[in-house]
C-alpha cells in the first residue's frame, strides 16, 4: 500500500498531464504540450532533489515554498534532525555527568581492551599510577605497569584482586582487580589501600611487641612460683594456691607462644619454603608424645602413602601437632582419634577423625577465627588458647593448602587439610601402615 | 600497536612480533624493578632472608634475557627488519643486556642486604644508601617508562639524574672510609656498605644506557660515548626535522 503523500503526487502529476493534454487537444501541437509538461515537472523535481541533497548532507535549511509530496519529505528531514540533535545533546550530557562522575571517584578505572591498551581511564587512576592520559591512551598498560603480580593478574585474572607497590607515590600500596565486560572489554579498577595495609601492620606489630613484652615478666614469675612449689618449708595452706598460679602462668605462657606465632605467621610473605618433610616420621613422633600423656583417647596413624613434603618444617609440625592436640583434647578418654596420611587425585590429604563433642554446624566456619571457642568455659580448663586453628589455617595458606573441617555435634569431627601436588614428594621406601 | 618507531606492516604477525618483543622486554624490566625493589627492602629492614630470596628471582631475569634474545634472533633470521623495526629489535637486545647487569648488580645488593643484616647497624640505619636506592629506584622505573613510551624527554631527564648518582657514591665511599678509619671494627661492615653503593652507581650507569637505547630507538640517533648537551641539541634537531617532513 502506497503511503498518502504518494497517492496525492501520483493525482497531481496525473492532472498535470491531463491538463497539458486538454490544451494540446483544444489548441493544437499536442506534442509539444506534452513535452512542456514533462520538462516542466522534472526541472521542479530536480530542483527539490538537489535542495533534499544538500539539507542530508550538509544540513542546509530546506525550501519552504513546496508542497504535496515534496514538503511532507522534507519536514521528515526536520523532523529528524532536531531528533538527532536532541539525542545528541541527551548523550552530550549524560557522557558529561559520568565523566564527572567517574572523575569524582577515589578508585581509578582503566578501560582496557583485548590487548590490554589503554582506552580510557579516569582522574584518579593517573594519579595513582602515574599515568598520562594524552600520551598513554594506546599504550599496553603492562608496559607501564610492570609489576610481575600485576601482570600475571593481567594475562588470567580470577576474581581476585592483586596487591601492588604504587609506581607514582613513594610507600604507596594499590589493589587492583581486573574486570571482564562485552566483548573483550575489560575494566582494571584500582584501589588505594595505603591505609589500610598500614593500619594493618600496625595491628600486627602491637600483637607482636605486646607479646614480647608480657613474656619476660612472665618467665620471672614463672621461675619464683617454681621456686616456691619446691620449698620444703612453705605452709602448707599455700600449696594449692601456688600449684594453680603454675598452671594460669603455663597457660598464659602457651597464649603468648601462639600469638606470636600467629603474627610471625601472617606478617611472613608469599610462599613457604620448599623444605623436605619426613611426614611419616614426624607423625610417629607427635604420636609417641601423645600416647604416653594419661587419660587420652586411644590414638591410631594411618599411612596409606609415605609422600613427604615441601614446606616449612616448624609450620607442617605446628599444624599436625595442633589438629592432633585438638582432637585429642575434645574426645572423651573411651574414644578414639584416628589420624591418616594418604594420596588423592588432588595431592595428599592428611586428616584427623575423633569421636569427641563435635562442633554446632552453623559454628563451623567461625572456629579458625582468633579466639573463638565452641564452648569456652570447657576449651580453656582444658588447656586451649583459642589460636590453634588461627594458626593451621594461616600455615596451611602458606603452604598452598585448604582445611575442611566436617562435623557433628556429639558425634565427631574430621579434620582434612589438602595438601597441592607441587608440595609433595617421593620419601623412598615402601609404604608402612602403623597403627 | 601504536608505538610509532614500529611501523604498520601488511603482515600482522610481524607486527604482533615487534609488539611482543617491546612488551617482552618491558616485562623483563618489570621483574628486574621488583626484584630492586626487595632488595633495597631487605636492607632497609635488615631482613637476611629477604635479601638472600633476590638472589633466586634472578634465574628468571637470565631465563627472560634468553627467550627475547632466542625471539630476537628469530625474527631477525626470518623478517629481515630494516629501518625502525630493525632499531626495535637491536634496542631491545641491548637493552636486555642491560637489565640482566642490572638483576645481577641487584642479587649482589641482595647478598650485601643479608650479611648486613648480622651485624649492628648505624644509628642512621644506613640512611645515605636508602636515599641512593630510592634515587636509583626512580631511575629505573623512568627509564624503562621512557623506553615503554619512546618518551625521549624522559630519556634525557633520567640519564641527567645520573650525575646524582655518581657524587652520591663518591660521599658514601669517602664517609665508609671515615668509618672504617675511626673504629677498625667497622671495617668488614663498611666494605659492605661501599660495595653495595659501588653495585647501585653501576645500575646507574645500566640505566643510563637503557634511555639510550630507548632514544636510539625513538630517533635513529646513536647517543652513546657524546655530550648530554650535544646529545640534547641532536635530538631536538632530529625532532623538529620530523615534524617538518611529512
Amino acid at each position: 500500500m502506497l503511503p498518502n503523500r504518494w497517492v496525492s503526487h501520483f493525482a497531481y502529476a496525473g492532472a498535470w498531464l491531463a491538463l497539458a493534454l486538454v490544451a494540446g487537444i483544444w489548441l493544437g501541437n499536442l506534442a509539444w504540450w506534452l513535452v512542456g509538461a514533462l520538462a516542466l515537472y522534472l526541472i521542479v523535481t530536480l530542483r527539490n532533489l538537489y535542495y533534499l541533497d544538500r539539507a542530508l548532507e550538509k544540513g542546509a535549511p530546506v525550501p519552504s515554498d513546496t508542497r504535496g509530496l515534496w514538503a511532507e519529505l522534507f519536514s521528515i528531514v526536520v523532523r529528524l534532525r532536531s531528533k538527532s540533535r536532541h539525542r545528541k545533546k541527551r548523550y552530550r550530557r549524560l557522557l558529561r555527568a559520568v565523566r564527572q562522575s567517574t572523575r569524582a571517584l577515589h578508585d581509578g578505572g582503566i578501560i582496557l581492551n583485548a590487548q590490554n591498551e589503554i582506552q580510557w581511564c579516569n582522574r584518579a587512576a593517573v594519579r595513582l599510577l602515574g599515568l598520562n592520559l594524552a600520551t598513554d591512551v594506546g599504550h599496553r598498560i603492562d608496559n607501564l605497569i610492570r609489576n610481575p603480580d600485576f601482570v600475571s593478574h593481567l594475562e588470567n585474572p580470577g576474581g581476585n584482586t592483586v596487591s601492588i607497590p604504587s609506581p607514582a607515590v613513594e610507600g604507596g600500596q594499590l589493589s587492583v582487580q581486573i574486570i571482564p565486560y562485552g566483548r573483550n572489554q575489560r575494566l582494571a579498577i584500582i584501589r588505594d589501600v595505603t591505609r589500610e595495609v598500614r593500619l594493618e601492620r600496625t595491628r600486627r606489630d602491637f600483637v607482636a611487641n605486646a607479646s614480647h613484652e608480657l613474656r619476660s615478666p612472665l618467665t620471672v614469675i614463672g621461675g619464683y612460683l617454681d621456686a616456691m612449689a619446691h620449698d620444703l618449708d612453705l605452709n602448707g595452706d599455700w600449696r594449692t594456691p601456688i600449684a594453680e598460679m603454675e598452671r594460669q602462668v603455663s597457660r598464659m605462657t602457651r597464649i603468648l607462644r601462639d600469638l606470636i606465632e600467629l603474627t610471625r605467621l601472617e606478617s611472613s610473605h608469599g610462599e613457604a619454603p620448599h623444605d623436605f618433610i619426613d611426614v611419616v616420621g614426624m607423625l610417629k613422633f607427635i604420636e609417641r608424645e601423645f600416647v604416653s600423656s594419661p587419660l587420652t583417647p586411644r590414638i591410631s596413624v594411618h599411612f596409606g602413602s609415605d609422600l613427604a613434603l615441601l614446606g616449612s618444617e616448624a609450620e607442617v609440625h605446628s599444624i599436625f601437632h595442633n589438629l592432633v592436640s585438638n582432637a585429642v583434647r575434645f574426645t572423651p578418654p573411651d574414644g578414639s582419634v584416628d589420624v591418616c596420611w594418604e594420596r588423592n587425585e588432588n595431592g595428599a590429604a592428611f586428616s584427623v577423625r575423633d569421636t569427641g563433642i563435635g562442633i554446632p554446624e552453623e559454628l563451623i566456619p567461625r572456629v579458625t577465627e582468633r579466639f573463638f571457642r565452641v564452648d569456652p568455659g570447657r576449651s580453656r580448663e582444658l588447656g586451649g588458647t583459642g589460636l590453634g586453628l588461627a594458626i593451621v589455617k594461616h600455615a596451611l595458606q602458606r603452604h598452598g593448602a585448604s582445611l575442611s573441617i566436617r562435623s557433628e555435634a556429639g558425634e565427631g569431627s574430621l579434620f582434612t587439610c589438602q595438601f597441592p601436588d607441587t608440595r609433595l614428594v617421593a620419601r623412598g621406601g615402601p609404604a608402612r601402615a602403623v597403627g | 600497536m601504536e608505538v610509532e618507531a614500529i611501523s604498520q606492516h601488511t603482515s600482522r604477525s610481524f607486527n604482533k612480533d615487534l609488539a611482543g618483543i617491546h612488551n617482552l622486554v618491558l616485562n623483563m624490566g618489570g621483574l628486574v624493578e621488583d626484584q630492586f625493589e626487595r632488595a633495597v627492602k631487605a636492607i632497609a629492614e635488615a631482613d637476611s632472608e629477604l635479601g638472600l630470596g633476590v638472589a633466586e628471582s634472578d634465574r628468571q631475569v637470565n631465563e627472560m634475557e634468553m627467550r627475547i634474545d632466542e625471539e630476537c634472533r628469530r625474527i631477525l633470521a626470518t623478517r629481515a627488519p630494516a629501518a625502525g623495526d630493525l632499531r626495535l629489535i637491536v634496542a631491545a637486545m641491548k637493552t636486555i643486556t642491560d637489565l640482566e647487569r642490572i638483576g645481577d648488580e641487584t642479587e649482589k645488593i641482595g647478598k650485601l642486604a643479608s650479611r648486613l643484616a648480622t651485624v649492628k647497624r648505624p644509628s642512621t640505619n644506613f640512611r645515605e644508601l636508602r636515599n641512593l636506592a630510592q634515587h636509583v629506584k626512580g631511575m629505573i622505573r623512568d627509564a624503562l617508562d621512557a623506553f615503554a613510551r619512546l618518551d625521549v624527554q624522559q630519556g634525557l631527564a633520567v640519564m641527567k639524574a645520573d650525575k646524582v648518582v655518581d657524587e652520591e657514591y663518591e660521599a658514601i665511599a669517602r664517609q665508609s672510609l671515615t668509618f672504617m678509619l675511626e673504629d677498625p671494627r667497622t671495617i668488614t661492615r663498611e666494605m659492605d656498605v661501599s660495595w653495595a653503593a659501588r653495585a647501585l652507581e653501576r645500575i646507574g650507569d645500566h640505566t643510563k644506557n637503557i634511555c639510550e637505547h630507548a632514544i636510539y630507538m625513538a630517533h635513529g640517533t646513536d647517543i652513546r660515548h657524546t655530550s648530554l648537551k650535544s646529545v640534547e641539541s641532536e635530538v631536538r634537531q632530529a625532532g623538529s626535522m620530523k615534524e617538518s617532513s611529512p
